[in-house]
């Protein structure tokens, strides 16, 4: 009940504000609602919409599936991640974002530029979480693997993985919420069509409601994420409650 | 020392070698991969040419640039909107924190809307933002915050609502005052929570300060940046690439010392 009022009582103030205080093409609730329709119908939208986030969904995948093989070795081999964990780590402290220009500078201004960004932000913070995860496995996992005879692989995919599970989940999450935002930077430096772009353009059009219905559409795809790697977390690691 | 090294099996000897007590095999590690790393990039950017520059020239490109280049100044604008922006997402996400945490309609009422806020992406506010409030500082300092605030904020209210009942009651039992109950209890106990939230705070400012630069009217490091892009001088861009992921590694360096040392008695306590 509470939320309900203050989301009305917060939307109300927005509206009066703008009505009064500042010019008709600003952005006001009731106006994003009547701009639904038209906006959602249109056949851009659906373009728009299937291009970045089919490229962030591909890049997720792709950079997930690179970062947990990195993972695994990085944290199960000791030579391994002393080769690679001052790069991994320097490039994880980065803001991504600043390889936006170099990226477009040598991927060119076209889509790949987004998916190559996308597979970056995805790859480090799986790679990160595996190699902390696999890691520190308890003790007893793996003297009770050796009783049984567990060869390398065993260890690796068998005991490490599968401990690591939560961990890597968490750094998926991450991955797409920093991949969703350097997509639409990489759109927006370089000139790409997708929902980041139509977000920039709509808005420098004076089309601002529907601007706002894009970014809408944005922040229920991250919300629809994010609460999907919940449910997979629960569903693909019911004993970790963290 | 005869017979048993020459009978000895291969990978007993590879595993001789790993011995946690073998700190050479560390060091030839981190060797080989910083002398890999740039004797490919220099080999690659010797035969790449334009696009793809060696390893020293952009370090000599690097230092031109500090020395009369435009970029002590960007790092200067850069900085400010960057101390700004962690300075008002500490105070501000510490003290929303605790206040939610003590006023429960009000946290029930908005924390919906704070998750939803925090999921969305920031940078698509953007334009949002401009039309709002226009392009000036204050403007880049809201988007700055909206993209580092949240961790310290969520990190404080946990913390606040996770302090124990038995914490509580001891202070009142002994008749501390509201001060006292605070600076005794509350806060010892929220600084790890916080902390953890600051932490990931200090390096969501840089993200935050980029995102500002880049699309509120460039400016500061990422105009720099953006400047290389259009004139296609890569040597350009990879300086400042490289500069800015130096300042991250610090940063990041500075915040994971700056928790160890104020959480020192957590980690006493636990382990």
């Amino acid at each position: 009940m509470a939320p309900i009022v203050a989301g009305a009582f917060l939307l109300g103030i927005w509206e009066l504000y703008v009505r009064t205080r500042l010019p008709d093409f600003v952005a006001t609730p009731s106006g994003i609602i009547m701009a639904i329709p038209s906006t959602v119908t249109s056949a851009s939208f659906w373009s728009d919409a299937l291009a970045s986030l089919g490229s962030i969904v591909e890049g997720v995948a792709f950079g997930t599936v690179a970062g947990i093989l990195i993972g695994v070795a990085m944290g199960r081999v000791r030579e391994v991640n002393w080769f690679l964990s001052t790069y991994i780590r320097a490039l994880y402290a980065l803001p991504l974002i600043a390889l936006v220009p170099i990226v477009i500078l040598w991927v060119g201004y076209q889509p790949a530029a987004r998916l190559t960004i996308v597979v970056i932000s995805a790859f480090l913070p799986v790679a990160v979480t595996t190699a902390d995860g696999t890691r520190a496995i308890p003790k007893e996992y793996l003297d009770v693997g050796r009783m049984f005879g567990a060869k390398a692989h065993h260890v690796w995919f068998g005991i490490a993985l599968p401990t690591a599970l939560p961990h890597i989940v968490a750094g998926i999450e991450l991955g797409f919420a920093r991949g969703i935002t350097n997509a639409i930077a990489v759109e927006v430096l370089a000139s790409i069509q997708g929902m980041g772009m139509s977000v920039f353009e709509k808005s420098a059009q004076l089309n601002e409601n529907a601007s706002l219905v894009y970014v809408l559409a944005l922040a229920i795809f991250a919300v629809g994420i994010r609460s999907l790697m919940i449910r997979a977390r629960h569903w693909l690691a019911p004993w970790y409650s963290g | 020392m005869t017979m048993a090294a020459r009978t000895e099996s291969f990978g007993r000897r590879v595993r001789r070698l790993r011995a946690p007590g073998a700190p050479w095999i560390r060091v030839a590690c981190y060797a080989s991969s910083i002398v890999l790393l740039l004797g490919a990039w220099q080999a690659l950017g010797r035969s790449f040419g334009v696009l793809f520059v060696p390893f020293t020239t952009t370090m000599s490109r690097l230092r031109e640039m500090l020395y009369d280049g435009p970029l002590l100044s960007a790092l200067a604008v850069s900085g400010k909107l960057y101390g700004v922006t962690l300075g008002i997402s500490i105070v501000v996400g510490v003290s929303v924190g605790l206040v939610l945490a003590r006023m429960k309609l009000i946290a029930a009422a908005i924390e919906p809307y704070i998750y939803v806020l925090y999921a969305t992406p920031t940078i698509s506010l953007v334009p949002f933002v401009s039309v709002m409030f226009g392009f000036e500082f204050w403007s880049r300092v809201l988007v700055a915050v909206l993209i580092s605030i949240f961790p310290i904020l969520l990190g404080t209210l946990e913390g606040a609502r996770s302090i124990p009942r038995q914490h509580l009651d001891v202070a009142a039992i002994f008749g501390s005052s509201e001060g006292q109950l605070w600076r005794d209890v509350i806060l010892p106990y929220v600084t790890p929570y916080a902390m953890t939230g600051i932490k990931q705070s200090i390096a969501l400012s840089m993200v935050g300060t980029l995102v500002a630069e880049f699309f509120l009217n460039p400016d500061g490091v990422a105009a720099v940046l953006l400047q290389g892009t259009t004139t296609i001088d890569s040597a350009w861009v990879l300086a400042v690439t490289v500069l800015v992921a130096a300042i991250a590694v610090v940063l990041v360096g500075i915040g994971e010392l700056i928790e160890r040392y104020l959480v020192r008695w957590r980690h006493t306590a636990v382990g």
